[in-house]
């Protein structure tokens, strides 16, 4: 048999027969070199209880080239692009090993959620949250696991009801910040992505001055 | 004069003296050796160059000297001394500062031996690495019996239980290989793996297969691993000496597809003389493999030097004259903003997308026109006449590119289809030995031609570029004399090369060839050589 597709089968079913680690691996269709991996959020951290999701793609050359693996659930991560789920992280390229498994690439994506490096982002505009107001990083985390990874929500949040978006919280942003702007007549949607591209959180609206915001919207 | 000269000589065979020299001299000395180097030296023309073509055996029989003196001095076997110097970007004299230095640290950073040592040093590298980070904890607690742990993997288990290869999760294997580190994988996997970092990521330096595992695979462990495959392990022997060749600045690969010859170039190797010269090389392999020593640009670019060759290739390439041949011919519909080319007709426009109109001259709606007989009662003098003139400005800029883009181009395609008028030159001169009673060695006069016309063609080409590049001034009017000059010789001599032949004829024919092939070279220098130094 080709030793590829024997390593795949045998990864897949040691993921099976393992519960304890909470880490699964399915069949997207019906090659076994598509795969769909999942695992619970780290504890303690704001991926605490959420359900992520992960496109597994195994190469030709595998397992002597790296596994291709992107997140399919939204994470809210300095490491992992928030529109496209690309994952930064060394394993997966430069630093892969044969001896990686599946198994073992999900573990360090679970731990690379309990440990972001902001200095080496795939979103910046991610990091750059992350640098200046770490709780309100872990607020919209928080928030993006709740909404997309089924995770608990916020006892304040829950309020509005867990189906509705609330673009504010999605963004990381204060809502009284994008009120007052909003007061001036631009759209509410507008507000949300300048604020959210200028970092408008923490001490970084002591920073900005309204002028410099108003000019942006302007564009 | 004469010591200056000598200084020159060692500097350009001494290599190992090499940086002491550049020390002594200061810049500007080291640009006069370059001139003294090539005139008297080998008393050829002043833009020959000394190169010389190396074959791929050749460089391995350089790489193969420095590997004999490092494993001479240090007392290692060869495939050690090998990735030691590749570790040192094959840099003699500083590996063997390093090493004397201090040996255990420099074999570490070369993959030569772990990290761990068993007794006295291992609990140090304990303590250090398990502040650094947790991870690695486990790895240096294996550490602590390291030397125990390698030895019994090494004997009893091969009867107690199977051997399962960690990456094919095959137990029937019964071959398995391990670099110094102990990591055992089956063969199959090894070579795989070598296979794929070779073929794949083109990578000479074979890492463990193990995660983490920074040991390096020796020449003859992957000579080994790859077994049968000798077509991966020329290749990994070909990128070996790419690596060698690419650490020495004397040296340059052959940039043709699959050639894999080197050229050593000492006297074009440094930036200060790519301003005064131009270091076309060939290699051995094959006539037309020529190229420029100091840019990589695969084609004999003379007589414009380095730096302009490359600006106008860039400039050839990106879409700025796009962009200006768009600026100069189109203006954006002020409400949707899509590209108008206005072709003919009048100033009441409709723009095809947005069906918004306006008025060309003014570009405000048509619709405050109203009536106004197709004349624009918003005409703005000065601002009218400002946009004309940076209209008519992009446009002459424009014109001006492309009459010197149009020749270049075309004498691009002309030294193409030279290579055509080759094989159709062959029949010729097979046919001319048939009908006049010329011998073959006669004939050959039109196969030089051809060549002849061929190297001019490609000068002329790189002429035009410069001419771009020129000020306006009598030089440069001097310059295009020259270029007129070359032009027409090439034109002639082309046309005879093309005309037909009866046997009457065919002596005059080879005269006038002939004649028109020797005077060529010397229009061909002075065109091109007189004026180097005006860029």
């Amino acid at each position: 048999m080709d030793a590829r597709l024997r390593r795949v089968n045998k990864e897949i079913k040691d993921c099976k027969s393992d519960e304890a680690s909470n880490i699964t691996v399915d069949l997207v269709g019906n090659s076994p070199f598509h795969l769909k991996g999942s695992f619970l959020g780290p504890e303690g951290t704001p991926y605490e209880g959420g359900h992520f999701q992960v496109d597994i793609v195994i190469p030709d050359s595998y397992p002597f080239q790296p596994v291709k693996m992107k997140f399919i659930t939204k994470v809210y991560h300095p490491n992992v692009s928030s529109a496209s789920g690309a994952i930064c992280l060394d394993i997966l390229k430069d630093a892969w090993s044969p001896v990686l498994t599946l198994k073992s690439t999900l573990i360090s994506l679970q731990s690379l959620l309990c440990s972001p490096e902001p200095n080496d982002p795939q979103d910046a505009e991610v990091a750059k949250h992350y640098m200046t107001s770490r709780a309100s990083f872990e607020e919209t985390a928080r928030y993006w696991t709740h909404i997309y990874a089924g995770g608990p929500g916020k006892s304040g949040m829950a309020k509005g009801g867990v189906d509705t978006k609330d673009e504010v919280a999605m963004a990381g942003l204060e809502k009284a910040h994008v009120d007052k702007f909003e007061a001036l007549g631009f759209e509410r949607s507008k507000v949300i992505d300048v604020l959210r591209r200028l970092n408008y959180r923490g001490a970084n609206v002591a920073k900005l001055n309204d002028d410099r915001i108003v000019e942006e919207l302007l564009k | 004069m004469s010591s200056d000269y000598e200084l020159s000589d060692n500097e350009y065979y001494d290599e190992e003296d090499d940086e002491v020299m550049y020390v002594d001299d200061d810049g500007s000395a080291s640009e006069m050796d370059v001139d003294f180097r090539i005139s008297p030296a080998s008393k050829s023309k002043s833009y020959e160059i000394d190169y010389e073509s190396l074959t791929q055996a050749q460089v391995e029989k350089l790489i193969g000297q420095d590997v004999e003196d490092i494993s001479g001095i240090f007392g290692v076997e060869p495939d050690t001394a090998s990735l030691l110097l590749r570790n040192f970007n094959w840099n003699k004299e500083k590996l063997i500062e390093k090493y004397m230095d201090n040996a255990t640290s420099v074999s570490i950073a070369a993959g030569l031996a772990l990290p761990e040592k068993p007794e006295a040093s291992s609990s140090r590298f304990e303590a250090s690495s398990g502040s650094r980070r947790p991870t690695r904890r486990s790895t240096a607690e294996q550490a602590k019996s390291g030397k125990a742990k390698i030895l019994e993997r090494l004997t009893p288990p091969a009867d107690e239980q199977p051997f399962v290869c960690p990456i094919c999760f095959d137990d029937t294997q019964t071959k398995t290989m391990a670099l110094a580190c102990g990591h055992k994988f089956c063969t199959e996997c090894w070579s795989a793996y070598t296979t794929s970092k070779i073929r794949t990521e083109g990578e000479h330096w074979i890492t463990c297969m193990a995660e983490d595992c920074k040991l390096v695979a020796t020449d003859e462990f992957v000579k080994k691993a790859l077994g049968s495959d000798t077509s991966a392990f020329a290749r990994y022997q070909e990128l070996v000496v790419r690596h060698f060749v690419s650490c020495n600045k004397n040296l340059k690969y052959c940039p043709y597809p699959s050639c894999t010859h080197t050229v050593s170039c000492p006297s074009g190797a440094s930036k200060s003389a790519l301003t005064t010269i131009v270091p076309i090389v060939g290699c051995g392999a094959n006539t037309a493999h020529k190229f420029c020593f100091g840019c990589n640009i695969d084609a004999d670019h003379r007589p414009v030097v380095c730096g302009v060759a490359k600006m106008w290739l860039q400039k050839c390439q990106d879409d700025s004259e796009t962009a200006n041949w768009i600026k100069s011919n189109t203006k954006e519909c002020s409400k949707c903003q899509s590209t108008i080319e206005k072709n003919g007709g009048c100033n009441h426009m409709t723009c095809k997308k947005c069906k918004y109109e306006f008025c060309w001259v003014c570009m405000g709606p048509w619709s405050e026109h109203g009536t106004a007989w197709y004349s624009c009662n918003r005409y703005d003098e000065k601002a009218s006449i400002d946009a004309r003139d940076a209209q008519s400005r992009s446009r002459a800029s424009l014109e001006r590119y492309l009459h010197y883009y149009n020749r270049w181009a075309n004498h691009e395609q002309s030294a193409k289809l030279s290579m055509e008028l080759y094989s159709r030159t062959e029949r010729k001169m097979e046919e001319m030995q048939i009908t006049s009673d010329m011998t073959w060695i006669e004939v050959q006069f039109m196969k030089k031609a051809v060549d002849e016309v061929f190297k001019c063609r490609m000068t002329l080409k790189w002429t035009y570029a410069m001419a771009y590049y020129l000020e306006k001034n009598n030089q440069k009017e001097l310059f295009e004399d020259n270029q007129r000059d070359l032009e027409r010789a090439v034109e002639e001599l082309s046309e005879l090369i093309e005309s037909s032949i009866d046997p009457e004829s065919a002596l005059a024919l080879r005269q006038k060839v002939t004649d028109k092939t020797v005077r060529l070279p010397v229009v061909w220098q002075s065109t091109g050589f007189d004026h180097l130094h005006l860029s």
